[in-house]
């Protein structure tokens, strides 16, 4: 009776019921406990396992007699053939099928335990919901246990597939017995994943596995986890730029060729590495050919080392003869059969230099698709094009035609999309419709695309070279290597069966290089050179490269880098140069990091240097959607690119610090992408890191520290929070690949910007605001702290006009030699007519992304400044130079990321190189500037401001240097009173010189005859004892043996210019007084600037701070600068300063 | 170098590898959970939870040969059988068991033809 109210009053869907189970089975110390992912799983399980019993029983009525009979059946059989017995129960039931049981409470009080047991009788589950409820537990564990062996089972079988797997073994031997060897294997043979693997199981311990492609290592060592198992826990890991995995038991590392080169300087043996595994060596990337040839010499040091080489199957005798004879192991690739067809471009769809892409050939490959493969067969094509504007070009074409037949969907993939419009290639067209991914050559090796059966290679590629002599990039269209074109061809034939259309004739393809050139052989070797430098290398002409570059190449590298002030003039690093080769950048951020560190600039230095050194956030789609230009207008500074970004970078942590995720839509409205602006955060905390730990920075007051124990913890729990989102996004990461709408190839479409800020919305609506998680955000918030960052920001924002005027000189002297001057005819053109001239380059334009392309008002002199004197001469104090990032040329050569400085004081702060005529009013800067100013007066004493600001800079940027190498003193290397006082004077300088003069770029002809060149001493100094190197105490001057004229400084030559206005200017003297003691006589221009270097006002004095020596105390007499002199009239020794010497010597005349 | 090498369980019949962390019937950490058997046990990779365990699989009750728990090479009926002594001592099993390996077979002769 009793239980049979009970029964009533069960109910399997309570949660109350449930729960008193709960506490049954899934207890806190319980195998599975209440509230975990299992838990909610069993109780799904358990509704379906209840239905399917409930169901069977029904039929098991029906059935249950026919049992019987079997069961009859079955003994008698077992009594006729069977020798053993094999003790199996008589009735069946699926119970036995089980190897698993489970003790749980109800069993536990049964043994014991009886006291709780009677309470629980009364009310609660009874014998029957517990052994339902246990039944279903156990088919519940046994089901789990299916699914996961069933995944590792599927999981060893692929491994098995693999073409590597049978040469495990041969592999690990021929490691084992020789140093170096070469595996060769063309996609698919799972060479990137197995050896690894094969080698750690083999008992090789930390193997370093480099790649090309962060994304490779982050992708890698994934994969390899979880094929392991996990087995190796956090042994497999990957290290790149900002992001590691990597723990003191990390025994196989992923890491990029670049990385593994800085460890090389950190650590020259790697003897943190028993094996170093070189991937995708056929590749031929800058950083891969250097570490080969750094490898090369360590294996030689280190015969423990083991290295592997794996590469496509392409010009495999190069690697293995580099390092002498290695084995090689070739292994077959899984690819499907592809079909070449050849459809050479008729000559009358030819498109001439000028003219856009011809899209008739692609859309007859599209047509003829439709003709030939039925839209149920699936399979997408992929479209290798050069360049973003073909891209376009022909997507537009296609998307008619897609519009039209509704069987296609054309996404477009390059590099400059953002990376939610890449993401789209991924995702999966509806059924009888086909991809059509118009792509550059990315999805060549970069990106793997699943699912193309058919390619179109254009056979084209636009690939970047180097000028060395005009110091600049070049983006040219050539055609592909016989290599490039297989690999493209290999595209096709991933997943099944495909077809490759090469719009080229077999005979172009015959006539095709065999490989691509390496990029050792196109890009600048700044940043290369350095690098040897820095490790050590010796001679970078003798170094063994694997395919060495062209010397000139080397030449123009070691050149620039002598001229960076990162090389002396022995080719030796200097302390500057030691500092940059660790920084991860071009050499002239590098520049502008150390410049920044010295002024009270760090922050905004920080910002500029991450943001010129990754890809603009500015999205190019945006920038014709007038939304987006409203937007962003309030972004834009016309001082320059830099500042724009520096402006972008603050508004968006501000927006961060308010909205935290909304930053995201916020992005969006401006045409931003976003992921460059996170990239821009971590760099910037990169750079700050290095700046401190080579003691350039100041390490804060340990922030973490501060703020109470509350707010401490606080921060505690959100970051628990935080790992746990970010552990969760991992877990559903790459599960589900959206379907893609027919509709969907429109918003690619460059001119119809508006579109896809109205799709993207839509979507966003779409998905809920807890789904639509932003690990971005999430991994933000555990890298920075958002409030130290918004502090950082706010110093840079509101920048006064003079620390924005230090600001542009520092970032000028960094980017320096890299400087434009307009073209003195700019004022009469349009706009979009504006030409400049770089030293090596003339007629360049400004990029249209720049600031300047739309606002180049800013950057002409203004007329009411201006003053006619003569036909082409125009004079006014406010001319202006650009300093540049990036010198490219595609159709026409491009400046981007432009700042402008007013020139001549840049160019005093600045330049290497500047040459005089005798009263200094005409000066030659860099050999292909020309300054005339109107005032010889005002020419000498610019200069003299700006030779005692360099040296003054000059000495405090050794200070500081100096001081990053040495221990850290206990004294500040530079005192912030002399680095403020010093930043007064140049902001002085920059902001308050009012100097009519004008600019000029010398032609070709004028600086073939620019100096007089070297001359004899009498005729230059006309009898007189030329008593030089007393006139400028510290300097050595003496006549340039090239120039002619006078050596001043490293920089300044007095009088070498062939000025045939008056030879003998230089003797002229003028009565001139000195603002800063009481001299009052006449002098040469020389003489006073000489006078001028050692008379420091009253309050500089003090600075130099050392104990005036015996001698004649005067105001002008400071005794670091006085000498002993002898004077042969009076035969006297005499302790004066150059100046007195002057003096002293007038008397006997 | 050799002493970080794991266990390393391999099926008899299939060739299966893997490393395992525990034999016998009782796994670490899984508390009220008994096997039925001695088996070769991991923590279970497709699982999150750190504290899941997978059954590689156990030695054949009667041939003693070391087995997958895979549907392919043994089967567990109140204890382990290997596929060859399942196929050798058929009869002893109850219908539904023969019903479904007869079953499986021919799905797999259909996949292979």
């Amino acid at each position: 009776m009793d239980s049979d109210g009970r029964r009533d009053r069960w109910d399997w869907d309570s949660p109350h019921c449930r729960a008193q189970l709960d506490e049954v089975f899934f207890r806190k110390n319980d195998y599975i406990q209440t509230g975990s992912p299992e838990h909610r799983e069993f109780w799904a399980f358990f509704d379906r396992f209840q239905r399917f019993k409930t169901k069977k029983d029904m039929c098991g009525s029906v059935g249950a007699r026919g049992r019987n009979g079997d069961r009859d059946e079955e003994r008698k059989v077992k009594g006729k053939t069977a020798k053993v017995d094999l003790g199996l129960p008589v009735e069946y039931d699926a119970r036995y099928r089980i190897n698993v049981s489970v003790c749980t409470r109800d069993i536990e009080e049964r043994v014991g335990k009886s006291e709780h047991r009677s309470r629980q009788r009364s009310s609660g589950p009874g014998d029957q919901e517990i052994s339902d409820c246990r039944l279903a537990l156990l088919h519940f564990l046994d089901f789990n246990q299916r699914q996961s062996f069933g995944k590792l089972a599927k999981l060893r079988r692929e491994q098995k597939n693999l073409p590597i797997f049978q040469y495990q073994d041969k592999i690990v031997e021929l490691v084992r017995r020789h140093p170096v060897v070469v595996v060769a294997g063309d996609t698919g043979c799972g060479k990137s994943t197995q050896v690894p693997q094969y080698l750690l199981s083999a008992g090789f311990d930390y193997i370093a596995c480099t790649q090309p492609r962060r994304i490779a290592c982050i992708s890698l060592a994934k994969r390899v986890s979880f094929e392991s198992l996990n087995q190796y826990g956090s042994k497999v890991g990957f290290q790149i730029r900002f992001e590691t995995t990597r723990t003191i038991a990390t025994k196989l590392l992923f890491l990029t060729e670049g990385l593994l080169l800085r460890q090389i300087q950190q650590d020259r043996t790697l003897a943190q590495y028993q094996v170093v595994i070189v991937d995708e060596v056929h590749e031929r990337h800058l950083h891969c050919d250097f570490l080969l040839g750094v490898l090369r010499t360590l294996v030689a040091e280190r015969p423990d080392l083991r290295l592997i080489l794996m590469s496509a199957t392409i010009n495999i005798k190069l690697f293995s003869h580099y390092f002498s004879s290695a084995p090689v192991l070739q292994v077959p690739g899984r690819l499907f059969p592809i079909q070449v067809i050849y459809k050479p471009i008729p000559p009358e769809e030819q498109a001439s230099r000028s003219e856009k892409l011809d899209p008739r050939p692609y859309l007859r490959i599209l047509q003829g698709i439709d003709q030939r493969y039925p839209p149920e067969e699936r399979g997408d094509l992929l479209l290798f094009l050069s360049g973003v504007a073909e891209i376009s070009t022909i997507q537009e074409a296609c998307q008619v035609y897609a519009t039209h037949t509704q069987r296609w969907i054309v996404l477009p993939l390059h590099s400059t999309l953002s990376l939610a419009q890449q993401d789209k290639v991924f995702d999966i067209s509806p059924p009888g419709v086909r991809k059509c991914i118009i792509s550059t050559n990315i999805a060549e090796t970069s990106v793997t695309i699943d699912g193309v059966r058919f390619v179109v290679d254009s056979g084209k590629v636009k690939e970047m070279s180097f000028d060395p002599k005009a110091k600049m990039q070049r983006l040219q269209e050539f055609w592909i290597s016989r290599a490039s074109s297989e690999q493209r061809k290999g595209r096709a034939g991933r997943t099944g069966p495909g077809v490759c259309y090469r719009l080229y004739a077999e005979s172009d393809y015959d006539a095709f290089a065999p490989y691509p050139v390496p990029e050792i052989h196109r890009v600048a070797l700044d940043s290369l050179i350095l690098q040897m430098k820095s490790m050590g290398l010796g001679d970078p002409m003798s170094f063994v490269f694997i395919d060495p570059p062209p010397a000139a190449s080397i030449q123009t590298a070691v050149t620039y880098l002598k001229e960076q002030g990162a090389l002396d003039s022995h080719g030796e690093l200097t302390s500057i140069g030691t500092l940059l080769s660790q920084l991860p950048v071009d050499v002239v951020i590098g520049k502008m990091l150390v410049l920044g560190s010295l002024f009270n600039l760090v922050e905004p230095v920080l910002t500029v240097a991450a943001a010129l050194s990754v890809q603009s956030p500015f999205l190019r789609s945006s920038q014709n959607n007038p939304d987006c230009a409203t937007a962003r207008q309030p972004l834009h500074s016309n001082q320059g690119d830099p500042f724009t970004l520096l402006n972008t970078f603050n508004a968006w942590v501000e927006v961060k610090g308010e909205r935290g995720g909304g930053s995201r839509k916020w992005c969006r409205r401006r045409g931003l992408e976003e992921q460059r602006l996170y990239e821009m955060v971590n760099l910037r905390r990169q750079f700050r890191d290095l700046l401190k730990s080579h003691s350039l920075l100041e390490s804060e007051k340990n922030a973490a520290s501060d703020g109470d124990r509350g707010q401490r913890r606080m921060r505690l729990t959100e970051r628990k929070k935080l790992h746990q989102l970010k552990r969760d996004h991992e877990q559903q990461e790459g599960s589900k690949r959206k379907v893609l709408k027919l509709e969907e190839g429109h918003d690619g479409d460059m001119s119809s910007g508006s579109d896809t800020e109205e799709t993207s919305r839509r979507k966003k609506d779409k998905d809920g605001p807890g789904q639509n998680m932003d690990i971005q955000e999430v991994k933000f918030k555990l890298r920075h702290n958002i409030s130290e960052l918004q502090e950082a920001v706010t110093v840079s924002q509101d920048m006064s006009s003079r620390h924005q005027a230090l600001l542009k000189l520092l970032l000028c002297r960094g980017l320096y030699p890299q400087l434009a001057v307009p073209d003195e005819h700019n004022t009469n053109r349009k706009d979009s007519d504006q030409v400049f001239h770089t030293k090596n380059k003339q007629g360049v334009v400004i990029h249209p992304t720049s600031v300047f392309a739309s606002d180049p008002e800013v950057l002409l002199v203004p007329d009411d400044g201006v003053s006619e004197l003569g036909s082409d001469r125009r004079d006014s104090s406010k001319h202006q130079l650009l300093a540049f990032v990036t010198l490219l040329e595609t159709n026409k050569p491009y400046l981007s990321n432009c700042v402008r400085v007013p020139a001549l004081q840049a160019l005093l702060l600045v330049a290497n190189s500047m040459d005089s005529n005798a009263d200094c009013a005409r000066l030659v800067m860099d050999g292909w500037l020309e300054v005339e100013l109107r005032q010889p007066e005002e020419a000498s004493k610019l200069l003299s401001t700006a030779l005692s600001l360099r040296g003054e800079w000059e000495r405090l940027l050794l200070a500081q240097l100096g001081q990053s190498t040495e221990m850290r003193s206990a004294a500040q290397g530079v005192s912030r009173k002399t680095m403020e006082k010093l930043s007064d004077r140049l902001v002085r300088f920059l902001l308050y010189t009012e100097v009519s003069y004008s600019l000029r770029r010398l032609t070709a002809f004028q600086t073939q005859n620019l100096y007089i060149g070297p001359q004899p001493e009498s005729e230059l100094f006309q009898g007189k004892p030329p008593d030089l190197n007393s006139l400028f105490p510290g300097a050595e001057v003496k006549p340039h043996p090239i120039k002619g004229g006078l050596r001043v400084t490293s920089f300044f030559t007095y009088n070498c210019l062939a000025d045939s206005k008056d030879l003998y200017s230089e003797c002229l003297r003028t009565f001139w007084s000195c603002p800063n003691c009481d001299l009052y006589m006449p002098l040469t221009p020389l003489e006073r600037m000489q006078h001028e270097a050692s008379c420091r006002p009253a309050g500089e004095q003090q600075q130099t701070g050392e104990e005036p020596a015996e001698g004649k105390p005067g105001p002008s007499s400071v005794s670091s600068l006085s000498r002993v002199y002898h004077c042969d009239v009076c035969n006297k020794d005499l302790t004066l300063t150059s100046t007195e010497i002057l003096k002293h010597k007038r008397q006997h005349k | 170098m050799e002493q970080t090498r794991q266990k390393t369980f391999t099926c008899q019949l299939c060739g299966l590898t893997s490393p395992y962390s525990y034999y016998g019937q009782k796994p670490p950490n899984t508390r009220a959970i008994v096997l039925l058997e001695e088996c070769y046990v991991t923590k279970d990779p497709f699982s999150p939870d750190k504290e899941k365990f997978l059954v590689l699989g156990s030695t054949c009750s009667l041939c003693s040969m070391c087995v997958c728990v895979g549907s392919d090479c043994s089967l567990f009926y109140t204890k382990r059988f290997c596929m060859q002594c399942v196929n050798k001592h058929l009869d002893q099993f109850p219908h539904q068991i023969q019903t479904e390996l007869a079953k499986k077979k021919e799905r797999s002769k259909a996949a292979v033809s």
